[in-house]
């Protein structure tokens, strides 16, 4: 076994836990699975191209990494974007079924064509020609054991992990995050008690979008940018999310370390042409063996 | 428009309300709650009664009549509004937030107060309820029957509300539980507190309340100060003379 | 003129293999509620299935067996019975939405394996020399146009009696009672999982016949045939025909697809000739947006359902007071 497929799988799943965060997060609360969440990972990841390339400013690479200050103010940039967008698209199109009581499923089938839409935006606007961030040619840095990164690898499993933390503190230590749970748990209650459940929602789409934006940059960064990006990446989201256990978030960043550990050893062993179907093996193995994931309650 | 009475918090008029809104289980309801009473719902299974502190407390869609909480008209006010408003209602199952921790649950509630008051509250609610305090840590999920009642009961009185409405908190306890709990109303409604009760318990409600309401088929067909209702022969005539359809839920 | 039948036998021929395969949606969705994202999966399949059993004997790839086309199309509804059986068998006693989730990952794993499987499958390139039905007559495309469309009319017709005829049985009914009323399915407890479970592989079927049905008529078929937004088309095609409706799910498939194939030819005129990939993206926001906006607007559908739509489509309309999550749809039981 090759000890760089630890490395490349480590961060392919850091990148599809923060995804699976917004998915965990949004499928506990608003109780849907949102087929529409990997367009905001490519739609963050354009939102920080258009930024960079437009301003043109700080382009010059940090020290060891390949990128300028422009793309890390890109990259805050976006999230807010990627975030007011996720919850433009609430108010556009969930809330009214929301309130009008539709069937969850309803809400499935309309994200699903709201993925298609978006997706075909990016292609329009973008045409579907993979671009980058960067030119800059890294070199990587040997990490023992065999193993290499380069910097901007090893600064973005870093931010993974500071973003992770944070979201983790955010619910369990915040008054928005104590209600976020609230409502996850029982919506009925949480409005007895006072929260304004319309507004948690909003946080909601709000941090999923700007997570899955910020999963879009470093998929950026280190692979490539084209419409693509995240739909490719649903799959992994919503296996790492349920395997991980809904509704949690250390289980979904351990659920997507353990699909981007699967993929990058699947690739190893078989074949790269096969990674796409690694989600799908993971999701029957956890529907199969443990449908409630490894952090999960048993379903409600 | 029915004038203002100075000593009535809660009043309903003409209240209609249902899940749907060709079918309401709520027909027409005038409901007056004084300040400092204790009063106790009452009716058949289908009656109506849980429809109706639900929809009061915005829980089912009203199709007609008003709502008012002391002056201000709260018809048409979402359920989370109404809580700072001084209205709390503790539903009948699934009170508590399981997988939040009781500290939790109380702060969680403790948030429509004004940040200097929040603390205060809590430590109010922890002297009432000694069991509580001593578990604050402890997921909510882990308490008992009686534990959850009360919980539910501390979150309510949090927000020193001007009414509190409870929907058959005896429900599923054992018959000392149920005394507990009542036993704790009375005390909660000694300090001033106007409670409101819907009861399937008939003797137990009508000996903790001191007023009673009986609803049958979505109307009121009595009220009357609770005492001595308990032995009146025309109680049994309300819950049995008229027929309800069976397995409605209120 | 004779262009124009030739256009239109075309065309109709198309757009009806599509109605098989709403048809088959419309069993799943419309009249059991359960949601299949992974429609390609199981067109792909039965194109495949049925291509690689009637291609002439082929190099580089295994087959073809050269076997009758009926042979094939009846292999198609087999493999798709029972890959919908599977797929459901593994996730119907969960969440609505694991369904979905298990549906989609089963399509882009479909493609992946027509992609890969060279020696199966033909690879990226496909597979070709597909046996079209008539094609003694191919010398004459008016003629050959309308027999091929009277011969995928007529398969559309028998699934169609077929459907109609399980939706109006004891079985349909059963099947309507377990969408419409979740606790009464809870209460049929395992039975209603079976129930569901045979409406998913009667569905998946239809599915692979319609697939099948398209390769024989088109003699060719190439993994990129089979991408996510086939499903989507199928889903917009029964969403604006009106679900739970067989007739509408077909009336669905023609508008759509006449839609789609004007829309197409409008963009081809008016984008320049490097631009056509941008003007097909166009395409799919404008049907996508269409989509939601039907769902909103029109939830029944542009014809809807003759009997009762689920009174969750309904619901509460009370502004902010009844407002978010009165009803969060069939997780929450009424009470």
């Amino acid at each position: 076994m090759n000890a760089q497929a630890l490395i490349d799988g480590l961060i392919a799943g850091a990148m599809i836990g923060l995804g699976a965060i917004g998915v965990t997060l949004t499928y506990s609360i608003l109780r849907f699975a949102n087929f529409a969440h990997g367009e905001f990972i490519a739609w963050g990841a354009y939102f920080a191209l258009a930024l960079v390339s437009t301003l043109g400013v700080g382009m010059d690479p940090i020290g060891p990494f390949s990128f300028g200050w422009m793309l890390i103010v890109a990259a805050v940039l976006a999230a807010l974007l990627t975030g007011g967008l996720a919850v433009l698209l609430d108010r556009l199109l969930f809330a009214s079924f929301r309130s009008r009581g539709s069937a969850t499923i309803i809400m499935v089938i309309a994200s699903f064509g709201a993925s298609m839409a978006l997706r075909a935006l990016l292609e329009f606007v973008f045409t579907s020609k993979p671009v980058y961030f960067t030119r800059e040619l890294q070199i990587a840095v040997r990490l023992g054991g065999g193993m290499r990164a380069t910097p901007d690898q090893l600064l973005m499993l870093a931010v993974t992990a500071v973003l992770v933390l944070g979201v983790h503190l955010l619910l369990t230590r915040s008054a928005i995050g104590r209600q976020m749970r609230a409502v996850s748990e029982n919506p009925t209650l949480a409005r007895l008690a006072g929260v304004d459940v319309r507004r948690v929602i909003r946080w909601v789409w709000f941090l999923g979008g700007s997570l899955a934006a910020s999963a879009g940059v470093m998929s950026g960064l280190l692979v490539q940018i084209r419409p693509y990006m995240g739909f490719d990446l649903l799959l992994p989201l919503f296996a790492a999310a349920i395997l991980g256990g809904i509704g949690s978030v250390p289980g979904a960043i351990l659920g997507g370390l353990i699909v981007g550990l699967c993929e990058s050893f699947a690739v190893e062993l078989i074949g790269a042409e096969w990674r796409a179907a690694v989600g799908f093996v993971v999701l029957t193995l956890v529907l199969l063996l443990r449908p409630q994931g490894i952090l999960g309650q048993v379903a409600r | 428009m029915t004038p203002v009475h100075p000593s009535v918090v809660l009043r309903t008029s003409a209240l209609v309300a249902g899940y749907e809104p060709d079918l309401p289980i709520v027909k027409g309801v005038d409901l007056a709650v004084e300040r400092g009473d204790f009063l106790v719902i009452l009716g058949p299974n289908g009656a109506g009664k849980s429809t109706l502190v639900k929809a009061i407390a915005g829980l089912v869609p009203i199709h007609g009549g008003t709502i008012a909480l002391e002056d201000e008209d709260i018809t048409a006010r979402a359920a989370h509004r109404l809580v700072g408003a001084g209205l709390a209602f503790v539903p009948q199952t699934e009170n508590v937030f399981t997988t939040l921790s009781i500290d939790e649950n109380l702060k969680l509630c403790a948030g429509v107060l004004p940040a200097a008051l929040r603390a205060e509250r809590i430590e109010a609610a922890y002297a009432m309820f000694p069991d509580l305090a001593a578990r604050r840590a402890m997921a909510a999920g882990g308490l008992s029957g009686g534990q959850r009642q009360m919980l539910a009961t501390a979150r309510a009185l949090l927000i020193e509300p001007r009414v509190i409405i409870l929907d058959e908190p005896s429900a599923g306890l054992s018959p000392k539980l149920v005394g507990e709990v009542f036993e704790t109303l009375a005390r909660v409604n000694a300090t001033g507190v106007t409670i409101v009760l819907v009861e399937q318990n008939v003797r137990a409600g009508l000996g903790a309340a001191k007023s009673a309401l009986v609803l049958a088929d979505g109307r009121v067909v009595h009220r009357g100060p609770a005492a001595g209702l308990a032995d009146d022969p025309a109680l049994g005539e309300m819950f049995l003379g008229r027929h309800a359809p069976q397995g409605w839920a209120a | 003129m004779i262009d124009l039948v030739g256009y239109g036998a075309f065309f109709l021929t198309i757009a009806l293999s599509y109605a098989i395969i709403a048809l088959g949606l419309n069993v799943q969705w419309g009249q059991t509620g359960l949601f299949n994202v992974g429609v390609a999966g199981f067109v792909a399949i039965g194109a495949y299935v049925s291509g690689l059993l009637t291609t002439p004997d082929a190099t580089g790839r295994i087959g073809g067996f050269g076997l009758p086309i009926l042979v094939g199309w009846l292999a198609a509804i087999l493999a798709g019975a029972l890959l919908a059986y599977a797929v459901g068998w593994l996730t119907i006693r969960l969440r609505a939405d694991y369904l979905a989730i298990t549906t989609f990952g089963f399509a882009v794993t479909v493609q992946l394996a027509a992609l890969n499987l060279e020696s199966l499958t033909g690879g990226p390139f496909g597979m070709s020399f597909i046996p079209r039905p008539f094609a003694s007559a191919a010398g004459d495309p008016v003629r050959f146009g309308l027999l091929n469309l009277g011969l995928v009319a007529l398969v559309l017709l028998v699934a169609y009696f077929v459907v109609e005829h399980l939706t109006a049985s004891p079985w349909g009914r059963v099947l309507r009672a377990i969408r419409e009323d979740e606790p009464a399915a809870v209460s049929l407890g395992k039975s209603a999982a079976r129930f569901r479970l045979q409406a998913f592989a009667v569905g998946g079927a239809l599915m692979a016949l319609g697939g099948a049905v398209q390769a024989h008529f088109i003699g060719f078929i190439a993994p990129d045939n089979y991408l996510p937004l086939l499903t989507f088309q199928v889903w917009t095609m029964l969403i604006v025909g009106g679900s739970g409706n067989n007739r509408g799910a077909i009336a669905g498939s023609v508008v759509v697809w006449a839609l789609w194939a004007v829309s197409a030819s409008v963009i081809g005129q008016v984008m320049p000739a490097g631009e056509q990939a941008r003007g097909a993206s166009l395409q799919i926001v404008l049907i996508g947006v269409a989509l939601c906006v039907i769902l909103l607007l029109r939830p029944r559908g542009l014809i809807g359902e003759r009997r009762t739509v689920s009174r969750h489509v309904a619901g509460a309309r009370r502004g902010e007071r009844s407002g978010t999550m009165v009803a969060t749809g069939r997780e929450t039981p009424t009470p």
